[in-house]
């Protein structure tokens, strides 16, 4: 404070208070500055790297023009955006749907559904897989169950046929992430005003109509926030797939992520190739999410 | 004041005493409880007697897992969470010698080499230096249900020779006489991939190390095989190793073609005593074709980064390295059959083994490891392996086997530019 009658300081008490609000925040910038940005730009150079093992030297682009000549690339690239399309909307308007229902305040024991719903979120990824791994495998209590009633003869292939391997890893996702993004849901619907329901059942609108008319542009911020975050998540899909499939058969359930840790540490390693593998990821979640947040800006 | 000064001193001397008397502590990584630990275990008691002062833990660690955990450590320069040994797959010891020059300890003038198969010796050689001390023979052979032959009319005779063609005609009435499947193997087959190509003399690489995928004549017949065996339906196609080694343990698989350390997994099934018999493996119908080949036999590195490195040689050379008595100990209860060739000249090698009807099951297996062709591994086995499985996996699926192996032969060419 300066004294009564003083000279104001040229810039004011504004620029002041802007300067002790830098300090507060400059730990944090400095901790992301150094746990951050500084890898990301170490990632960077390593990505320009070419070679094996340690052996490696500087070879400008020629990682990043190897892509596009990489089947096993282009198949995980192909497969990351199967789990995305399909997963993320089908995901999403599930949460959606079972967050309306939830948030009906004449449901009975809606306390134990939306613990039942959001519990899956607790399990690590890794128990996860597995018991979905346990649940489909050749000898597993689906075929065994289906064998034990007589619906099929031979074991259905759930893991060793690309196609519906593809399917479990989806259903495995869809178990372990829709209650999560249910809960953001909740959260959104409980601010939104009950009035405005009042008044559109007075106006005779249908529960459809309410649905569409209200609830789901009232929650866009939600639905964007989650629909970037679930996009993020899907293109970083490893676990699920290292764990159930391996990636196979064949490549048929590969993903970026995992052709990533696989060129890093399961073959020869090549840390330089593999780096600008994960920066491509980085780039297409960059550009997906500025698409999304223009579309969901729109009014 | 005097009391706290004296309690200081006493604490000081006590621990300065506790750490003279400390023990040298080795870790080791490697896997398979029937096999690798347990002679790692044996291995330990006859050091005991060497040199008392050192204690030796053994960490279980999947083979693959081993690798990745290499990986990891060696190219971030994290080398203190590496053991004081490591097991490695003769297969990967080209790739981590090259790929990560200087990270493993050259082991000559500490280890009689000349005791040791020289083959064993060349896929831990680099640059003239020598790193590894020589463990298991990888050697093949058919190990199977002498009950499920007898019971479609066939004996261990009838299944020693042949070709595979003869192999799926024989499974087929097995199969039909007891209902079980003929051949257990994991999913994807690529343990045949390699076993098979290498059993008729040839490799996924020619002599100048390029790699030979789409124009190898032993590749090809040996997708083709694979093919057969796959549509035969007397494969059990096993999804993980659990489920591998369960179906020959409950019966539900009458044969397994496997290294010869499989015996350690083979042996578990008390109830089967008796009901056992190996001979050698079905051959490819080519000219180079033969009834022999080797799979997954693995040998004993130290990582350079071990601050006991020289006792850990040590230990390895007065133990894998020089007793007899110790080999014949493992042999008899998890069939580890050495490279070690003095070996060879112990009684237990000529026993009768009473789980397999009282054949000599070790004398056989040490016969047909003379037989097996010597080809020579890159660093890119396991990527070559790997693409000529998506290969097969692309054949199963309609494509045919030109252009399947044509992408396996660019694949690979795309890995080692």
């Amino acid at each position: 404070m300066t004294a009564l009658g003083a000279p104001r300081p040229r810039g004011g008490l504004d620029k002041r208070t802007a300067r002790k609000g830098w300090l507060f925040i400059l730990p944090a910038v400095l901790l992301i500055l150094a746990l951050s940005f500084y890898p990301m730009i170490q990632a960077f150079l390593l990505s320009l790297q070419k070679g094996s093992g340690n052996n490696l030297s500087y070879g400008g682009l020629s990682n990043y023009q190897r892509l596009p000549r990489d089947a096993t690339y282009v198949a995980a690239l192909g497969n990351t955006f199967y789990y995305l399309i399909i997963q993320v909307p089908i995901m999403l308007l599930l949460a959606l749907i079972l967050a309306v229902m939830l948030n009906d305040s004449k449901l009975m024991g809606r306390g134990i559904y939306r613990t039942l719903i959001f519990l899956p979120c607790a399990t690590s990824l890794v128990s996860c897989s597995m018991i979905f791994l346990q649940l489909f495998s050749n000898n597993g209590l689906l075929n065994n169950l289906f064998m034990r009633w007589g619906w099929v003869s031979e074991p259905i292939p759930f893991l060793t046929n690309a196609v519906y391997a593809r399917l479990v890893i989806i259903v495995t996702m869809l178990w372990r992430w829709t209650g999560y993004n249910m809960v953001f849901y909740l959260a959104g619907l409980q601010s939104i005003d009950h009035q405005i329901y009042e008044a559109a059942r007075i106006d005779g609108a249908s529960v459809m109509q309410q649905f569409a008319k209200i609830t789901v542009p009232l929650l866009r911020p939600i639905i964007l926030f989650t629909t970037v975050l679930s996009t993020n998540g899907t293109l970083q899909l490893f676990d699920e797939v290292r764990i159930m499939t391996a990636g196979g058969p064949g490549v048929g359930t590969a993903t970026l992520s995992w052709h990533i840790y696989r060129s890093t540490f399961e073959q020869v390693p090549r840390f330089g190739y593999a780096t600008a593998m994960a920066f491509t990821i980085f780039v297409m979640v960059a550009v997906l999410a500025f698409i999304q947040m223009k579309v969901g800006e729109r009014t | 004041m005097k009391k706290l000064i004296s309690l200081l001193l006493v604490t000081v001397l006590l621990l300065s005493a506790a750490s003279a008397l400390a023990q040298t502590k080795l870790t080791v990584w490697c896997w398979d409880p029937a096999f690798n630990i347990y002679a790692m275990e044996e291995a330990k008691k006859v050091y005991a007697l060497i040199n008392p002062d050192v204690e030796i833990e053994v960490i279980e660690t999947l083979s693959a897992d081993c690798e990745t955990k290499q990986t990891a450590a060696l190219s971030s320069g994290q080398t203190d969470t590496l053991p004081d040994i490591v097991l490695m797959q003769d297969n990967s010891g080209r790739r981590f010698l090259d790929t990560f020059p200087g990270a493993y300890f050259a082991m000559d003038g500490l280890v009689d080499y000349d005791n040791f198969a020289t083959y064993k010796i060349d896929k831990f050689t680099s640059e003239g230096k020598r790193y590894a001390v020589p463990f298991d023979n990888g050697v093949a052979a058919t190990f199977v249900r002498t009950d499920y032959l007898e019971a479609a009319g066939f004996t261990l005779a009838d299944l020693t020779d042949i070709t595979w063609d003869r192999f799926i005609e024989i499974g087929l009435k097995v199969k039909e006489a007891t209902g079980q499947f003929m051949l257990v193997t994991q999913t994807g087959y690529a343990d045949f991939v390699s076993m098979i190509t290498q059993s008729a003399d040839f490799w996924f690489f020619d002599e100048e190390g390029r790699p030979n995928i789409n124009t190898n004549p032993a590749v090809r017949a040996m997708v083709e095989v694979i093919v057969k065996l796959h549509e035969s339906g007397i494969v059990k196609e096993a999804v993980d190793w659990s489920e591998y080694i369960a179906s020959f343990n409950n019966g539900s698989a009458a044969s397994t073609i496997q290294g010869c350390w499989i015996i350690g997994s083979i042996v578990l099934a008390e109830d089967q005593a008796g009901k056992w018999g190996v001979t050698n493996i079905p051959r490819l119908d080519i000219e180079s074709g033969t009834n022999y080949s080797s799979q997954g036999g693995s040998s004993w590195v130290v990582p350079a980064s071990s601050k006991n490195a020289e006792v850990a040689v040590d230990f390895l050379s007065k133990t894998f390295g020089e007793s007899v008595e110790f080999y014949q100990t493992i042999l008899q209860s998890s069939g580890a059959i050495a490279t070690y060739l003095p070996a060879a000249e112990g009684p237990a090698y000529a026993e009768p083994h009473p789980f397999f009807n009282g054949q000599k099951v070790f004398e056989d297996l040490m016969g047909y490891s003379a037989k097996v062709p010597l080809v020579k591994y890159g660093v890119y086995n396991y990527e070559a392996r790997d693409e000529i499985v998506i290969a097969i996996e692309a054949i199963f699926n309609g494509t045919s086997i030109d252009d399947a192996l044509n992408s396996a032969q660019s694949a690979i060419e795309f890995i080692m530019e």
